[in-house]
């Protein structure tokens, strides 16, 4: 392996800082003179016709500055795949889900705001509504969308191999269903965010948001500014996990309001609206068909999905391509099949959710798995190692592996905890279990049909040479982009780590597409390196000139050119520096010649040194309908085992100990990657046992607070027993992949297999609350 | 109507006129600047707006700020000293402990108090002192790693 | 951001103050002591009290006092001291039990043990603990003051026999009788941060170490509107020699004693089901204690 000297290694964050004194700033922080603070109004109904919306009384409060609905906002249609706009800034002809946007009112303090708009009134006619996904659908059901007539917003058919034939081959065929449940964010940052319009036409967002990028062109879009007078930029991010990757209500609600007061306007969303906001994981209803052979090799699969998806469409039309094309990929699966449905309902709109569209369907995959080697007889882990991919494999529907180290992720986390040992050798009560996951790093295009670049990056270096900066719009929002980002310009341009500074996050520093698909590291680190490498060649070129030494024989490493063929006179350069820095801190001193002193010598002789980086992945496979959504240049993947102990009175599951590998490519930051998998892993759990986004009869979110949406404290998540495997990625930037999502993959199967291992039950349905498994064992006991 | 309350923050003294049905929350953010306190719910399930109050973390969204008349109050903008962090603050730097962020600092203080009182806690004390305070990035690993951290370098000192 | 109503606010300084003005409000003030479900229910928009008045400057609210045979716990005294007290842990360790996975931590250092009565809510922690040992209230007014069984106070969610006039001043707890024992457990979705689904109390008492129970109170949580007894099961045990037998019978009868609902956290027919569960492990560990004390 080659020698780094940042990369690869346990450094600080970079906002660690700022983060842990407080001097971070969220959008909620932030404010401005003159700033106006707005509320929403929102529908207290499921699904209704508008009639009338009356503002009078709500004008006349003292303080009230604007009030504006659909009539002064326009309907101009946007969401997040152009193939299915379908949401207005706020409803105009009906409203589709109990927190359907109506109004916002901006005054000059929250109270006022807030009083104002509970005096808006609305006259409704009631329409039925769907609270599932097969009410939505039955014949006869009021289309929520008058472009979808039976509710289904999109279907994907795709068949890979021949799915009815390869089932005539196999020795065992099972087939299964599963259920997850609506689950939420859970990001402890509620949305927020402050816009202003200033008297030159330009409008700055400072947001809450994973991608400033698609905030820009959809409030350029609804607001029709242009582009390039809309500059969105976001402060600290308090979580996303996907929810926060697309444009929401008050982003675009703040805007108007500000470009019509032309005062700043702050809106901050409170947990309930979270909640009904939504955009997290959908609601899965899978059923999977898997015949074997009998010597275990996976042979056919069939997949029937259907996905509760709420009210609007959101990353809707790629989840429904997300539930099948993820699953075959990390075995050798010849035939595929997949029919889903995104259906809508009035409930709040989901969308993405870290492990995007994957996480329902693995879980469901995984136990199918396990049961299927019981079946068999072969040991669990013997039977995925049996057909697993490696390296270099092409998946049935054109995934590319270019780099694959799920055998090794299997074989480290079967040798770290013992499995041989415990795997049906642990007491009643006790059990183990083990399941796999893959995912994609970074989608293969972006959400909208374009050959724009994926991300750009910008270096400029400072005159005295000695710092370098670093302009991105990639979107740190927790997941430590900033600092991996920092680490990659650093190794490649050769200096230190605290040599560089980062600014990110904004859209008037590039294009970057965001945090969402988990394409940050590969794509954004793609273009800063390209950057960091130009600006050495840049130095280097001026410094060749200089001593009169070919460029190839220079280098630049922790901070110093490196000459290659042996020591070399620079002391020209050394008393040229000093003389131009007479009386400037920090001097260079010492018997090397410094990046600062050629980067000073660079700038004289060529003025500001700035360098760009720009990356879109190159040729993908896959020429099928739905090829793009699943093709990645890189794919992670993930293997893990947990052990738990179950209550056999009470059905109370404990998760005591959790192995997991992750195939991450190279770790730029190996704590980083770590915390991403620890993150992953406790988000994974909480899906298992406890969280589900409830509703009451009236369709109202029944749970909007993290008392009873729960997701899991300190004391319910066990320490892991994390292990990086690196498989070199040749298309990711110094080998890495992705880390952040395809870590939660396997949790849910492996705890799952683990209940099974503990007390005999398989539990189709998420989460495993206690009461759900006490019942399954009882239904056992009875069956007995 | 408004009361005048005095509050000692960080060891300064503040004369503030609030009204009754403002939080401590709101005080400490809106007419003190110190921003370092979080809202992530308001009403007491997440902890983003731990400080402590008389000695003793609370959900600062839960406290009246008339209720907090004549307190001593500690934020997470009074926990380094100057430029030198807090032996907790040092560890959560090293140790990864910290992601998005926003929970940071009512953890630190959770920590803090827990410390204070328990300088030498097991890790199940850890994880129990920090159980009202939600954090969905970290998977609290690396948190608790950096409280037992912080808790042999106080030792040390 | 949550914002709460506008309401007036009085701290009086003592006792006979705070009557005074409780009794000038006719209803329309709301005592504050730790605020985490008053404020939180404020918030949701569920109650609006014209006025809040504190007990928190109030002298003696915030102390336990121990007494000839007896301890006074004052209402204002914060749940997380119940914890810290070497008093209460070992001389009623299932207030101590009920006190440690109450909310989490950040709530226990405001919540009040008066707030947790006075609230009634049908899952409160303390209340089945201090109803299994007997405990009694102290209830002023302008008037004067009475003193009534706790078990006496609750009528059903959030709803007690307080007058309007009235502050709920102190809890007075009996020591405990030789030869007793008693524990609480509470079976919650999560670790910390927790509602029980259902929690029981059980608290009672031998004649001697291997001797007959002469006293049993099997106190049932989030099953009914207000914490319950297992009357049934209470009947079976008195007068009997413990054995696990008997111990299973009395949780049997103990799911028989309670009327759950469905609701958000669980079934009924999985509530009754726990009842019977955590029936014979409280009772199991009561009696382990019983054994042992003194």
């Amino acid at each position: 392996m080659k020698d780094f000297s940042v990369i690869n290694k346990r450094l600080p964050r970079v906002d660690a800082w700022s983060k842990v004194t407080g001097e971070a700033r969220y959008a909620a922080d932030l404010s401005m003179p003159n700033m106006l603070y707005a509320v929403l109004f929102q529908s207290p109904l499921a699904h209704a016709k508008i009639l009338n919306i009356d503002t009078s009384a709500a004008k006349k409060i003292v303080g009230v500055k604007d009030i504006v609905t659909y009539k002064e906002a326009g309907t101009i249609r946007y969401g997040v795949s152009p193939a299915r706009y379908d949401e207005t800034m706020f409803c105009y002809d009906k409203v589709r889900y109990v927190g359907d946007e109506i109004a916002a009112v901006a005054a000059i303090d929250f109270e006022t705001a807030m009083e104002a708009a509970s005096l808006i009134k609305v006259d409704y006619e009631e329409l039925p509504f769907y609270l599932n996904v097969f009410d939505a659908i039955k014949e006869g059901a009021v289309p929520i969308h008058d472009d979808y007539p039976n509710n289904i917003g999109a279907e994907v058919h795709q068949e890979f191999g021949n799915v009815e034939d390869a089932f005539k081959e196999c020795d065992y065929i099972r087939t299964d269903r599963f259920v997850n449940k609506k689950q939420d964010g859970g990001f402890l940052e509620p949305q927020a965010c402050l816009a202003y319009y200033d008297m030159n036409g330009n409008l700055t967002l400072y947001t809450s948001t994973q991608t400033p990028h698609y905030v820009q062109r959809t409030v350029s879009m609804v607001l029709n500014i242009p582009i390039g007078k809309v500059r969105v930029v976001k402060p600290y991010v308090g979580g996303g996990f996907g929810p926060k990757a697309s444009a929401n209500t008050i982003e675009l609600a703040a805007s108007l309001l500000s470009m019509r007061t032309g005062r700043p306007v702050k809106m901050v969303m409170n947990r309930e609206q979270v909640f009904m906001h939504s955009r997290g994981r959908h609601q899965f209803y899978h059923e999977l068909t898997t015949g074997v052979k009998k010597d275990g090799t996976i042979h056919a699969l069939k997949n029937t999905c259907y996905l509760d998806g709420g009210a609007y469409s959101s990353f809707g039309i790629a989840t429904v391509y997300y539930a099948g094309s993820l699953l075959g990929a990390p075995y050798r699966l010849p035939n595929m099949k997949y029919d889903g449905y995104r259906v809508y309902t009035n409930k709040p709109a989901c969308g993405a959710q870290r492990g995007h569209g994957g996480v329902a369907a693995r879980a469901a995959w995984e136990q199918q798995l396990d049961i299927i080697a019981g079946e068999l007889g072969i040991d669990p882990i013997e039977f995925r190692l049996k057909n697993v991919r490696e390296k270099g494999e092409v998946t049935c529907n054109d995934f590319n592996l270019s780099s694959f180290g799920m055998k090794e992720c299997l074989e480290a986390i079967r040798d770290r905890s013992d499995w041989k040992n415990k795997k049906g050798k642990l007491p009643k009560g006790k059990g183990i279990g083990v399941a796999c996951g893959f995912f994609v790093s970074g989608a293969g295009y972006p959400i909208y049909r374009s050959e724009t670049f994926h991300s750009t990056a910008m270096i400029k270096l400072s005159e005295d040479g000695g710092t370098v900066e670093l302009y991105t719009a990639a979107a740190e929002i927790g997941q430590g982009s900033d600092t991996v980002l920092t680490m990659m310009a650093a190794e490649a341009l050769g200096v230190r780590y605290e040599d560089v500074k980062i600014y990110s996050g904004d859209t008037d520093f590039g294009v970057d597409l965001g945090a969402y698909s988990s394409r940050q590291t590969l794509m954004s680190g793609h273009a800063v390196k390209q950057a960091a490498e130009d600006v050495k060649r840049q130095v280097l070129e001026v410094l060749s000139k200089r001593l009169n030494i070919p460029v190839e024989d220079m280098d630049i490493k922790d901070g110093y050119i490196v000459f290659k063929k042996g020591p070399v006179d620079f002391s020209g350069i050394r008393s040229y520096y000093i003389k131009e820095h007479r009386g400037w801190a920090e001097q260079p001193s010492d018997d090397r010649l410094t990046f600062k002193e050629a980067a000073r010598i660079a700038y004289i002789e060529r003025g500001t040194i700035v360098s760009t980086g720009a990356y879109k992945p190159g040729e993908l496979g896959g020429k099928y309908k739905g090829a793009t959504v699943g093709t990645s240049p890189a794919y992670g993947c993930s293997a893990q085992i947990v052990e738990v102990t179950v209550d056999m009175e009470t059905g109370k599951v404990t998760v005591d100990k959790m192995t997991d590998a992750h195939d991450c490519g190279f770790a730029i930051n190996r704590t980083n990657v770590e915390g991403q998998m620890q993150g992953s892993l406790s988000m994974g759990l909480g899906e298992a046992l406890f969280e589900e986004v409830k509703f009451d009869e009236k369709g109202r979110v029944a749970n909007p607070t993290f008392g009873e949406y729960r997701i899991p404290t300190a004391l319910d998540m066990p320490n892991v027993n994390t292990i990086i495997i690196e498989s070199d990625e040749p298309n990711g930037p110094f080998g890495a992949k992705e880390v952040g999502e395809g870590a939660i993959m396997p949790t849910i199967p492996a705890i799952l297999n683990a209940i099974y291992d503990a007390v005999g039950v398989r539990i189709d349905e998420l989460p495993v609350t206690s009461e759900r498994l006490y019942n399954a064992i009882k239904e056992k006991e009875r069956k007995k | 109507m408004k009361r005048l309350i005095n509050l000692i923050v960080n060891n300064k003294a503040y004369e503030i006129a609030v009204a009754p049905n403002r939080t401590l929350t709101q005080i400490l953010r809106e007419d003190l600047n110190l921003l370092g306190t979080k809202e992530g719910c308001g009403i007491g399930d997440c902890g983003a707006c731990t400080v402590i109050l008389n000695g003793r973390p609370v959900n600062s969204c839960l406290v009246l700020a008339v209720q907090a008349n004549g307190c001593n109050i500690q934020t997470i903008e009074g926990v380094a000293d100057g430029n030198n962090l807090h032996p907790i603050q040092e560890a959560f730097v090293e140790y990864g402990a910290i992601q998005c962020g926003f929970c940071t600092p009512g953890m630190v203080l959770s920590a803090k108090s827990l410390l204070e009182k328990n300088p030498k806690p097991t890790e199940m004390e850890i994880r129990e002192a920090i159980s009202g305070n939600l954090c969905r990035c970290t998977g609290y690993q690396k948190i608790v790693e950096a409280i037992q951290a912080a808790s042999k370098k106080m030792k040390k000192k | 951001m949550l914002l709460l109503p506008r309401f007036d606010y009085e701290e009086p300084k003592d006792l006979s103050e705070a009557c005074k003005i409780l009794a000038g409000l006719k209803g329309n003030g709301k005592i504050i002591a730790g605020g985490t479900d008053l404020l939180v229910n404020m918030k949701k928009g569920l109650v609006s009290p014209s006025c809040l008045v504190s007990i928190g400057r109030i002298p003696g609210l915030s102390e336990i006092e121990p007494q000839n045979s007896s301890i006074f716990i004052g209402s204002n005294l914060i749940v997380a001291k119940l914890t810290e007290f070497a008093l209460i842990r070992k001389r009623y360790p299932m207030l101590y039990e009920a006190a440690s996975v109450l909310g989490s931590p950040l709530i226990r250092n405001r919540a009040t043990i008066g707030g947790n009565i006075v609230t009634a809510r049908p899952a409160a922690d303390l209340p089945p603990p201090l109803i299994a040992m007997g405990a009694k209230i102290k209830l002023k007014n302008k008037r004067g003051e009475r003193e009534i069984e706790l078990e006496k106070f609750f009528k059903g969610p959030g709803e007690t026999i307080i007058k309007q006039d009235e502050i709920l001043t102190g809890i007075i707890l009996d020591e405990p009788p030789m030869f007793s024992g008693g524990s609480y457990i509470k079976l919650g979705h999560r670790k910390a941060l927790e509602i029980a689904i259902v929690a029981v109390a059980s608290f009672i008492t031998l004649d001697k170490p291997d001797g007959i129970i002469v006293d049993a109170k099997v106190i049932l949580s989030s099953v009914a509107p207000k914490a319950i007894h297992a009357v049934s099961a209470e009947k079976t045990l008195i007068g009997e020699k413990p054995t696990n037998k008997l111990i299973e019978k009395a949780a049997n009868l103990a799911s028989g004693d309670c009327t759950p609902i469905d609701d958000i956290r669980g079934s009924a027919e999985y509530r009754c089901a726990m009842v019977e569960v955590l029936t014979k492990r409280t009772l199991t560990a009561a009696l382990k204690q019983a054994k042992k004390s003194r």
